[in-house]
């Protein structure tokens, strides 16, 4: 039955794809980044940070280090007020999530990872605090560790933490799965391994602090939280009006800079030495201390009829949280949501857990746990339909979810699902197919799609707050509270408040991510951001338009709902016009306010429990299908994308460039986890805190990504627009798998596919080792 | 960095006296990009860095039978100059796979072979060139083979106070040639590279044939077993591959924690083989 | 030490440090903060500066390294105060995200096309290898750089 989708309203600004404000500032290099940022008598601060990743601190002697000419101050977990930080639930909202997780700021008796922070130095110059670091006189006695989650929960493992290293488990079951499989024409069982990954951003965390003459510390940052003035003010036993932070345009977060950065150690430091202080990471110290995505494995049986409907999936996660909790819990409950697929599986079981080890903690990141499952529900699927013999296209058009259905937990899906269209439209796009340039290559195609959530989880009681004003010239002010990552997010207000105040672009200011002074609008993670902010702004200009077109409607002496805002004036229908100047000097005079603040409140739910499925857990879902092209090398299994394009329900594309760079962006991303990305860690021991063995995919290492926008006109944003910051990373790892298993049979279960693997796998180091 | 003395001579005996004096205290500077990250990363804390830009090295000449390239020559000179290009295009070939372009600004030939990382281009071919090295000291001048230069992992023939001026190779424009590489990244160091330069007599059989490797031991390596099973012989697919196999079975590489040895070696194999079969290739087109 | 050098077209005498980099004294001496440091070992191309013409990567230059010589950063580029039209073809095509990136791209790219000038895109693609971009996936960038090419061509 055909899905009917909502037409598009006219619209002059939202929609276009103009270039954004902050591009051609950035373009010239004008951004003043976090590091770009000096103050008179500025200090330059360093942390010691364990180089063991499981031991007790025996001995810590600062005096050598403090005394030396040129430190200002060292300090350890003593000096710290209240040295513990909780690390759950980020952002301004109240309502706790499932467990209070905290870690020390600086360690106490015991580290439990490499890199973990020990104490913190300021000094005139980095050298110097470099040089002090390396003074200070530490001695630590090592310990065992564990460094899988298998070993972590085997009975007499080490314990990371005292409560036991289990860290989180979620269990959804729903319908009868043992009968499904046992009911099955055909049952698949694959188990997935995913790896530990960095954010690898090119800006390093960074930030300066200083106390301002009013005696709040002050500190100008990298992050994606704004809102961790509060724990900035926890940590330091200050009030939490004491604390501003100002967030700069980032140089990339993709949820590496969603936990705290830099900004404790920035607050600690100022308040202990009076003077601003200045934090850059180097790249060796942002790939050794931040958290990293989760490492998975993951068991999955799929069953399906002989028509290819998939009757039952059994699936089993296990993740590994690193040493300290973060967000572990959250991400686990992400994955095991998005477990099943965009897909309509009748009869789901799936038991997801989390453990503790002595590796790198992980967290936050660009597809928040959404994003591994992915590898594993469309290599299952690409694997039924080849068993099968059945195109990929059909069968995730006969399994696709539609509105009306319900996710394995449960919620409802109440928005057009466009996974066909978006399937037809990226396999399409690769026609026709590259013929093989030599006899020892072959070429495949292969399709993955995904599903993931935006906007957070509905029992977070998630809002976002936004003001807009007009100047007495009429130009317009946007102030909220959003950190702009790189995606845009501060230039699509900027369209949103155009658009329905009738202002032309160039006469819109944003201002963005002051703690102080711009009303909060909670993180940029969860590609909350636009549906969130965008809203709070839509809300905020609906209500000023309403406001101002009371006081024009007496001006102009025709009604308020007849009355149209374009070209920055006032249009009556008989054709006459009013200067916005003129309109807002006639609201000073009346006493009518020029701008107003609104609140946007997500959509709320109470929290659910997942193994009775019993309903909503996030506000809704974005869906996306990408296709690739791949050439594989038989002889070296060197494999190479050839072409890729990817597709997804935007639900509206407020600015269609933002939206391809997101795609695009992602993709590329989500190529570089498929096939190079790996944080190496060998007991506990990172190998790769450089960019020279960390690798990222370069320029000559992808193809172009074709992006395909699709515009259902269904999604809870403003202009219904949908979360896509996230969604574009989550395909391409199946993608290419699937493309591989079409160009050769072999079937790769391991991330990220290098060479060698798929060398192996072909064969091709049979009886060697 | 630790804090160093730098000192910019411009004449050859200013800096032959400056490395007597400070011997394993001084570190040349070429053109950093090695040096400095090890600067940087501490790994070098030398009391005097001794930067030797402004020595007049920086030139490619060449008469009859070769090709004289200062120590200071750029990579990026290799992978733009005519006369490389006519007389010993594997160079420009080789030039090309270094790095980033910003490293083929700076980064000299010298340097590179001083460095002498095996995973190196330039140390292969100049193997495989049979190049011969000159060194000055303050003690006079003295040449080296190539083949007796890389002694092992990042060392050399060089003494402290010795400095590389000089790379003598042959000039081989009837040669054809092949650089093969395998990265796992697009300009990185290689996992494996391959250089193969071959002439094809009047007989259609292989005459000269020069064969070395990066990457899969701790110096570059001579594949003197896979040119004896070519040289004289008909280059066929099959002869190719014999000699291909011959040169995987003399090697044995190392595993790191990214690639394993017996990967290396099967892909040492099978890059042999393309580069053969290319070098062949050319060399029929110039005959 | 004093070390002269031409900066952005102009003659400067800078107060270095031997044992500091080009990109240190950049940015904080001079306070030149559009050279971006992203890895400090000469991988991800954000402190680009050309070198008499040349890119290269300020956080491999030992600072005293470059008396005599010339020394461009993004700064260098602007025209009347306006918008090098390759900076425009970033803007309006979209190639900047969080803009880390950008001013070693423009740089590298600028160069890259004073010899080659009407490269393909696999040409565009390998020209840029050097320098990392975490954001765009690349495809917009190589867009903007082949455009201004284009229409520097007709221009
Ligand atoms: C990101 C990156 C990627 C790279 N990728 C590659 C690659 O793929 N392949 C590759 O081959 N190289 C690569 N390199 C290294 C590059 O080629 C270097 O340029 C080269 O190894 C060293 O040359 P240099 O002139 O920069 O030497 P420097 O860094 O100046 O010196 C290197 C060493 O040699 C000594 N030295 C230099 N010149 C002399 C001399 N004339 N006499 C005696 N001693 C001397 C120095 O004291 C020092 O110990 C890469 C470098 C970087 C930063
Ligand atoms: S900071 Fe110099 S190349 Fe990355
Ligand atoms: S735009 Fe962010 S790194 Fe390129």
């Amino acid at each position: 039955m055909a899905d009917v989708v909502a037409a598009p309203e006219a619209l002059r600004v939202v929609g276009r794809a103009v270039p954004r404000h902050d591009a051609r500032d950035k373009a010239v290099a004008a951004t003043a980044y976090a590091a770009d940022w000096a103050l008179p008598g500025m200090l330059h601060a360093a942390v010691l940070r364990s180089p063991y990743p499981s031991a007790r601190i025996v001995k810590l002697d600062t005096a050598r280090a403090a005394a030396m000419p040129g430190v200002a101050v060292v300090l350890t977990a003593r000096d710290v007020p209240r040295n513990t930080l909780a690390t759950d639930v980020p952002g301004q909202t109240a309502t706790v999530g499932p467990l209070r997780a905290t870690l020390h700021v600086l360690a106490e008796d015991r580290v439990r990872h490499q890199g973990e922070p020990v104490a913190l130095v300021a000094a005139e110059t980095l050298e110097l605090a470099r040089a002090a670091v390396e003074a200070i006189d530490v001695a630590y006695e090592r310990t065992p560790g564990v460094f899988t989650p298998e070993a972590a929960l085997a009975p007499g493992a080490p314990q990371v933490h005292a409560a036991g290293n289990l860290l989180a488990q979620w269990r959804i079951a729903r319908g009868d799965v043992a009968a499904a499989l046992a009911g099955a024409a055909v049952v698949v069982e694959g188990e997935y391994t995913t790896q530990l990954v960095d954010a690898a951003y090119l800006e390093p965390e960074s930030g300066v602090a200083w106390i301002d003459s009013d005696g709040v510390i002050t500190i100008r940052v990298s992050t994606q939280v704004i809102e961790h003035f509060r724990d900035v003010a926890e940590v330091l036993r200050v009030p939490q009006n004491r604390v501003r932070v100002i967030g700069t345009y980032l140089g990339g977060g993709f949820g590496g800079k969603e936990d705290v950065t830099v900004e404790v150690y920035l607050g600690l430091l100022a308040l202990k030495t009076g003077r601003p202080v200045k934090m850059v990471w180097t790249r060796q110290e942002s790939l050794l201390a931040r958290a990293k995505r989760h490492p998975y494995r993951m068991r999955y049986r799929t069953g399906a009829t002989a028509a290819g409907e998939i009757l039952g999936q059994q699936i089993e996660l296990l993740g590994d949280a690193g040493a300290y909790a973060y967000l572990s819990a959250l991400v686990l409950l992400y994955s095991t949501v998005t477990a099943a697929g965009p897909y309509r599986v009748p009869s789901v079981e799936v038991q997801a857990r989390v453990a503790y080890t002595n590796n790198p903690p992980t967290s936050a990141m660009r597809g928040f746990g959404g994003m591994q499952t992915v590898f594993a529900y469309e290599s299952q699927m690409d694997r039924v339909a080849r068993a099968l013999g059945m195109d990929a296209v059909e069968i995730r058009r006969i399994n696709a979810l539609r509105r009306g259905d319900r996710l394995p937990v449960g919620q409802v899906i109440e928005t057009h699902v466009a996974l066909p269209e978006l399937c037809e439209r990226v396999w399409a796009a690769l026609e026709p197919p590259t013929p093989p340039r030599a006899p020892h290559v072959r070429v495949g195609l292969g399709l993955a799609c995904n599903l993931q959530p935006y906007g957070r989880i509905v029992w977070l009681h998630d809002w976002s707050s936004a003001w807009v004003g007009f100047e007495m010239d009429g130009s317009l002010v946007v102030r909220c509270g959003v950190p702009d990552v790189g995606g845009g997010q501060a230039s699509s207000l900027c369209q949103i408040a155009a658009e329905v105040l009738g202002v032309s672009l160039e006469r819109v200011s944003v201002h963005i991510a002051d703690s102080a002074l711009t009303p909060l609008a909670g993180t940029t993670t969860a590609s909350r951001q636009l549906y969130m902010s965008g809203n709070a702004v839509l809300k905020a200009s609906r209500e000023l338009r309403e406001q101002l077109l009371r006081v024009a409607e007496t001006m102009l002496g025709a009604e308020a709902a007849t009355l149209a805002m374009t070209g920055d004036l006032v249009h009556a229908p008989d054709g006459r016009t009013l200067a916005l100047p003129d309109l807002l000097r006639e609201c000073a005079r009346a006493g009518v306010p020029r701008g107003h603040l609104a609140v946007y409140n997500a959509p709320a739910g109470e929290p659910v429990d997942l193994a009775t499925g019993s309903g909503k857990v996030f506000p809704d879902y974005t869906y996306g299908a990408h296709a690739a092209e791949v050439e594989v090398d038989t002889e070296t299994g060197v494999v190479r994308v050839l072409r890729y394009a990817a597709a997804h329900d935007v639900g509206r594309a407020i600015n269609p460039q933002s939206v391809e760079g997101q795609i695009q962006g992602g993709a590329v991303q989500g190529l570089g986890y498929g096939c190079m990305e790996e944080v190496l860690v060998e007991d506990g021991i990172n190998l790769t805190t450089s960019f020279a063995t960390y690798l990222i995919p370069t320029a000559a290492d992808v193809p172009d990504v074709e992006p395909v926008i699709v515009e259902s006109g269904e999604g809870l944003g403003p202009f219904n627009a949908r979360g896509i910051g996230e969604p574009p990373i989550g395909p391409p790892a199946a993608a290419v798998a699937n493309a591989i298993a079409d160009a050769t049979g072999a079937r790769l279960t391991r991330l990220p596919i290098t060479a060698e693997r798929v060398a192996r796998a072909l064969g091709r180091l049979d009886g060697t080792n | 960095m630790q804090p160093f003395e730098y000192v910019a001579p411009e004449t050859l005996p200013d800096a032959l006296a400056l490395l007597r004096a400070h011997g394993e205290e001084a570190k040349v500077l070429a053109g950093g990009q090695s040096l400095v990250p090890l600067l940087n990363y501490r790994l070098a804390k030398p009391h005097v860095v001794v930067d030797v830009n402004a020595l007049p090295f920086g030139d490619i000449a060449s008469d009859d039978g070769r090709l004289r390239l200062g120590a200071l020559v750029r990579h990026h000179q290799l992978e733009e100059s005519e006369v490389v290009r006519r007389r010993c295009p594997v160079l420009a070939d080789a030039a090309r796979c270094i790095g980033n372009v910003r490293v083929r600004t700076l980064g000299t030939v010298g340097g590179s072979l001083a460095h002498a990382d095996p995973a190196a281009e330039l140390p292969a071919v100049m193997t495989a060139l049979d190049a011969r090295l000159t060194v000055a000291s303050a003690r006079g001048d003295r040449h080296v083979d190539a083949r007796d230069f890389f002694t092992g992992l990042l060392t050399t023939a060089l003494a402290p106070d010795e400095l590389l001026t000089a790379v003598d190779v042959p000039a081989v424009p009837a040669h054809g040639w092949a650089v093969e590489e395998l990265s796992r990244r697009a300009g990185d160091f290689a996992v494996v590279a391959v250089v193969a330069l071959l002439t094809v007599d009047g007989r259609g059989h292989v005459d000269d044939v020069r064969l070395a490797f990066a990457g899969v031991a701790d110096r570059p390596v001579r594949a003197r077993a896979a040119e004896d099973a070519l040289r004289g012989h008909e280059p066929t697919s099959e002869r190719l591959a014999l000699a291909a196999a011959a040169a995987r079975a003399a090697l044995d590489p190392p595993s790191d924690a990214f690639v394993s040895a017996a990967y290396r070696g099967m892909v040492a194999g099978v890059l042999c083989r393309r580069a053969l079969a290319r070098a062949v290739t050319r060399a029929l087109e110039t005959r | 030490m004093i070390a002269r050098m031409v900066l952005n077209g102009r003659s400067r005498q800078v107060d270095v440090r031997p044992e500091h980099t080009l990109l240190e004294t950049l940015r904080d001496t001079l306070g030149i903060f559009d050279v971006k440091e992203g890895c400090g070992e000469g991988v991800c191309g954000a402190c680009t500066v050309l070198l008499d013409g040349r890119p290269v990567s300020s956080c491999l230059v030992l600072a005293p390294a470059v008396r005599g010589r010339a020394v461009t950063t993004l700064r260098g580029l602007e025209r009347d105060g306006g918008l090098h039209p390759l900076q425009e073809a970033f803007v309006r095509h979209g190639a900047v995200q969080c803009g880390f990136c950008t001013p070693g791209m423009l740089l590298t790219a600028l160069a890259f096309l004073e010899r080659e000038p009407r490269p393909d895109r696999e040409a565009i693609r390998a020209a840029l290898e050097g320098n990392l971009c975490r954001c765009t996936g690349y495809t917009k960038i190589v867009d903007a750089v082949e455009a201004y090419a284009r229409d520097r061509g007709h221009g």
